[in-house]
């Protein structure tokens, strides 16, 4: 084993309160995973995994919210219990939910480009609800939008066919996920980082 | 569920990078293919490498079963046609095939996942993502393998909590609420400390990586991920 010899090179202070931030919300997602209520006719259970991509976005930004997902779906990748139902392994990042999971950096990104404006964060209790709700409906149809359409292709599905079963059952559920995000940031009880 | 066990197998000796090649090989292909002759064929290779791994079938699909229910609903869904004659077997045969594929995707994984220590993984992260990207993902990996259960110990404590106030007569908006905020509230404390505790520990960007070398036993695996990245062009 090769010993790195080189000067020490300290992380900055404010990287590692940041990391240290994305990597345990990430350990939250994946924590919630077993929280699942599957539902008939439908693939992936219902989770509050979705809830906590859409924290990641309004509390850590545009660019640590999406680091947060990405270092949970390389987790995954290399098989902790971390996807719905305590599943792991680098088949399920291309297999039927896929979709879903690697819509989840780009949501949280995109949530916070629209609600921070930027990498320099914003209090998001004092953003107006109305954007908050708005860049929560757009990161959620552009969930459905990558899940739905990946798992279409997948399984040689009609695009009709795929809706039905991997985005209609869910329309209640992300309903009150997206109540939920805003109580919680509206609560002022988080601050960002 | 899932996990690494120790073991002496063929597959637990390889070096962990010519595993995920494999496993990229494999999916690339088989998300290329869904001819029955490709799928005889993937399913050879499925079953070999179950075997080489000593993988338990019954309980990998177990663990899988989430992914399994879409699986097996999938073909239902797209044989059913609105009108006569309601059942269209073609696009249903298409779908079952198609979802066949997925599955043996998942069971390749599956191997990867029992034969390959968290820590083996982590250290083929940090040597195939170069730089500071890659010492993230590295370490990153590394800490929530450490806190996940610490994490599900929270939040059994606040489900727990939740329910001895009767929590289940609430609405669902309001135990999803309670359950992110305290949940989140927590989680976030225990990055600040955490984050102290890493500064206090020099924590930077160019520590000293875990071993990793490949070995002989890693050509006929690399070939075999290059055979079958290959076979995804045909």
């Amino acid at each position: 084993m090769a010993t790195e010899q080189g000067d020490v090179d300290l992380v900055d202070g404010d990287v590692v309160h940041a990391f240290a931030r994305a990597a345990l919300l990430a350990t939250l997602l994946g924590a919630v995973a077993p929280i699942a209520i599957p539902i008939p006719f439908s693939p992936a259970p219902i989770t509050l995994q979705v809830l906590f991509v859409f924290l990641a976005g309004l509390l850590l930004g545009p660019l640590w919210g999406t680091v947060s997902i990405l270092l949970y779906l390389a987790a995954g990748a290399i098989g902790l219990p971390v996807f719905a139902g305590m599943a792991g392994g680098l088949g399920v990042l291309v297999g039927d939910s896929a979709g879903y999971l690697w819509s989840y950096p780009l949501a949280a990104g995109l949530i916070g480009l629209l609600v921070h404006r930027g990498t320099d964060l914003r209090d998001p209790a004092e953003v107006s609800t109305p954007l908050v709700v708005v860049a929560l409906v757009t990161a959620t149809v552009l969930i459905y939008g990558m899940g739905v359409g990946y798992m279409a292709w997948l399984l040689e599905l009609e695009l009709w066919e795929a809706i039905t079963v991997g985005a209609l059952p869910f329309i209640p559920g992300e309903v009150l996920k997206i109540a939920a995000a805003v109580a919680i940031v509206e609560s002022g009880r988080i601050d960002t980082i | 569920m899932l996990t690494y066990e120790p073991g002496e197998t063929v597959v637990h000796d390889l070096d962990p990078r010519s595993k995920l090649a494999v496993q990229i090989g494999f999916a690339a292909t088989a998300l290329a293919h869904t001819a029955p002759r490709a799928l005889l064929g993937f399913s050879v290779f499925t079953v070999a490498v179950l075997a080489l791994a000593r993988v338990p079938l019954l309980r990998t699909l177990y663990a899988y079963r989430f992914a399994l229910v879409i699986l097996a609903v999938g073909p239902l869904v797209a044989a059913a046609t609105l009108g006569p004659p309601w059942i269209d077997l073609e696009a249903g045969l298409a779908t079952a095939l198609a979802s066949y594929r997925v599955l043996l995707i998942l069971l390749v994984s599956a191997a990867y996942v029992r034969t390959t220590p968290v820590r083996e993984s982590r250290a083929a992260i940090q040597r195939t993502v170069p730089g500071k990207p890659g010492q993230l993902l590295g370490i990153g990996v590394a800490l929530i393998f450490r806190f996940l259960p610490v994490v599900q110990s929270d939040l059994r404590t606040i489900r727990d909590a939740m329910a001895a106030r009767l929590g289940t007569e609430r609405s669902a908006r309001e135990r999803a609420t309670t359950i992110g905020l305290l949940g989140l509230s927590r989680t976030f404390d225990r990055a600040d400390r955490l984050s102290l505790a890493l500064r206090a520990r020099c924590f930077s960007w160019n520590p000293t990586l875990p071993a990793l070398a490949f070995s002989q036993r890693d050509l006929p695996a690399l070939g075999v991920a290059v055979a079958l990245l290959l076979t995804a062009f045909l």
